[in-house]
């Protein structure tokens, strides 16, 4: 039951960005379209459960005096074969999301479960925990870019959804810089409001 | 354009018209999390200059020297962020050591500025960057880049913390106070530096 | 003391494992983005000038600058030269691919790499801008907005940086060929 409530927590009541406010600035950065929200949310949660995994598995013997330099090798080591893997693979997403990837090094979300999670906890939890709050990040950068993508050129990965009779002009802001930041702050807003609600 | 010209580019594209935080999304933790007074917004942006500016010709030096030198490219990530956060341990060492006042006003952001992603986004960006003339850049340049890019962080950092001071004492809806605002406000300062886009330097 | 190496040996080991899983995938992909790479510049040089052979030349006055000739593939006969201009633009590297005939009027350009602002900058991709550059001489590849006066380079609205640098570095690329070619043909004489 624990597996599952580990699982869970982080797409909704823990999300990382809405409720934890971790990794903010990949996610401003890439959520200018939903394909790159996917890429990035998937690099994200490859390197978050690979990490999770393996220091789990190592935290018996790793002295408590260097264990955040070794969290950091283990995680730039992911973060390196995610950065190799895709550019010899997709290599136009990963044109596309550029800088963000090394910078998957210093996400806070990863570091940070490393930290308070995968430290102190078995292996099938730690992996449990790194899905779904993998997951979590991926479902928010979903969210924000489907609204910007949609403001800013009328389209869902790539496919028109306004109606041509609808003569919709896109907004450009909502792609760029200002746009991010305010579509996540009426988000959070959004998502204070149903927590008092409840 | 003499060289000066070209340092002078270089410090308005960094400060105003490619700020770190607002049109390069990088930093963005800190320039929320330590934006609430302005005197703890202040020593965060000094901590920073400084870092950045340390880590741009550390990590400038061990790429050119090091890693190109040995044809080990693909260890750069890793190799920054060590240096970064080794770079970070030991400056604390020394201020707590040698200047313990600065460490009392500086001492609590170091630690923080480790997983702060415009020091790595700086020593990344300068191994990509070109100056005017379609040349790499060389150390100095990598070093004032650094600085200059520290600078814009700070000038933002400060804002923030200026107009958030005052948002204290306003009265918003329950549900916006806090982080949603803050974002707001970010938005709205994103869309100010937009003026500075045009401009002809 | 012990108690120092002893961590020290252990972060030591860490980072030597590390570096060798990472030196095993970069031996997998390498090859592999290094070839996909080349695929997409070739096809680009070939879009520029058609039914050509690209054989890469290294410069003698600055020998970092590097250009092809393309070769016809069926005369042999010299058709032009194609090469990659590169500067900084309103938020990243603009890099252009140019092709050019033997008197050195452009006859295409394709902008291949750029992270410029989405619906603005980045619309430099777009043919309705390169195409304004074809048979252009190097006289010619001077931006309105910088007194180019009438048939200059018509700028993206909004964008006069990004189109600014794309000009300019094409410019001044090609002043650059130009000096290399004649430096080979005069020791050629």
């Amino acid at each position: 039951m624990k597996f599952l409530s580990e699982l869970t927590k982080g797409i909704i009541k823990d999300n990382p960005i809405f409720v934890l406010v971790l990794g903010v600035c990949p996610t401003l950065a890439v959520s200018t379209s939903v394909k790159n929200a996917i890429g990035m949310g998937f690099a994200a949660t490859f390197v978050l459960v690979c990490s999770n995994m393996i220091i789990s598995l190592i935290k018996g013997f790793t002295p408590p005096k260097i264990r955040i330099p070794v969290y950091i090798v283990v995680i730039a080591s992911f973060v390196s074969i995610v950065d190799m893997m895709m550019a010899a693979y997709i290599p136009d997403l990963h044109k596309n999301l550029g800088l963000f990837i090394p910078l998957i090094v210093v996400n806070c979300i990863i570091l940070g479960r490393a930290e308070a999670f995968a430290s102190k906890n078995n292996l099938i939890n730690s992996l449990a925990d790194g899905v779904g709050m993998g997951l979590g990040f991926t479902l928010a950068l979903m969210v924000i870019a489907t609204i910007r993508e949609i403001l800013g050129a009328g389209t869902w990965l790539g496919i028109p959804v306004i109606p041509a009779s609808f003569e919709f002009k896109p907004i450009l802001v909502a792609i760029l810089a200002p746009g991010a930041f305010i579509t996540l702050g009426f988000l959070m807003a959004l998502v204070n409001l149903i927590k008092e609600r409840k | 354009m003499g060289y000066v010209g070209e340092i002078f580019v270089m410090a308005m594209t960094a400060i105003f018209i490619n700020n770190f935080v607002l049109a390069k999304f990088l930093g963005l933790c800190p320039y929320l999390g330590v934006s609430k007074k302005l005197d703890s917004a202040f020593g965060m942006g000094m901590a920073v200059i400084f870092v950045m500016t340390l880590a741009s010709a550390i990590t400038f030096l061990i790429r050119s020297y090091l890693l190109l030198e040995y044809e080990l490219g693909y260890l750069q990530t890793i190799a920054f962020i060590l240096t970064i956060a080794a770079l970070v341990q030991f400056v604390e060492m020394v201020i707590q050591k040698n200047a313990p006042a600065l460490y009392k006003s500086l001492g609590v952001f170091l630690p923080l500025i480790t997983t702060n992603c415009a020091v790595l986004g700086v020593a990344i960006l300068n191994t990509e960057a070109k100056l005017s003339s379609g040349s790499d850049y060389r150390f100095i340049d990598a070093v004032l880049n650094g600085f200059f890019s520290g600078i814009g962080f700070t000038v933002v950092l400060l804002a923030m913390a200026g107009i958030r001071e005052r948002l204290e004492l306003v009265d918003i809806p329950k549900s916006m106070r806090g982080m949603p605002i803050a974002l707001i406000l970010a938005g709205i300062m994103a869309l100010a530096f937009y003026g500075f886009m045009g401009f002809k330097i | 003391m012990m108690y120092y190496i002893k961590l020290s040996a252990i972060l030591f080991l860490i980072c030597a494992v590390a570096a060798g899983i990472l030196a095993y995938v970069n031996g997998i992909t390498d090859p592999r983005i290094r070839k996909i790479q080349e695929e997409k510049e070739t096809a680009t040089r070939a879009e520029l000038i058609p039914e050509a052979d690209f054989p890469e030349v290294k410069g003698t006055l600055d020998t970092t600058f590097v250009y092809q000739r393309a070769i016809d593939k069926k005369s042999g006969e010299l058709k032009g030269y194609t090469f990659v201009a590169s500067r900084s633009g309103y938020s990243s590297v603009i890099k252009t691919m140019v092709g050019v005939d033997t008197l050195f009027n452009v006859i295409a350009i394709r902008v291949i790499d750029q992270k410029e602002t989405p619906g603005l900058g980045a619309n430099c991709t777009a043919e309705k801008f390169t195409d304004q550059f074809k048979e252009r001489d190097i006289s010619r590849l001077v931006l309105d907005k910088d007194g180019g006066g009438e048939g200059a380079v018509v700028s993206i609205a909004g964008s006069t940086i990004t189109t600014r640098a794309i000009t300019s570095s094409i410019r001044i690329t090609l002043e650059k060929l130009q000096a290399e070619i004649k430096a080979a043909q005069g020791g050629e004489q």
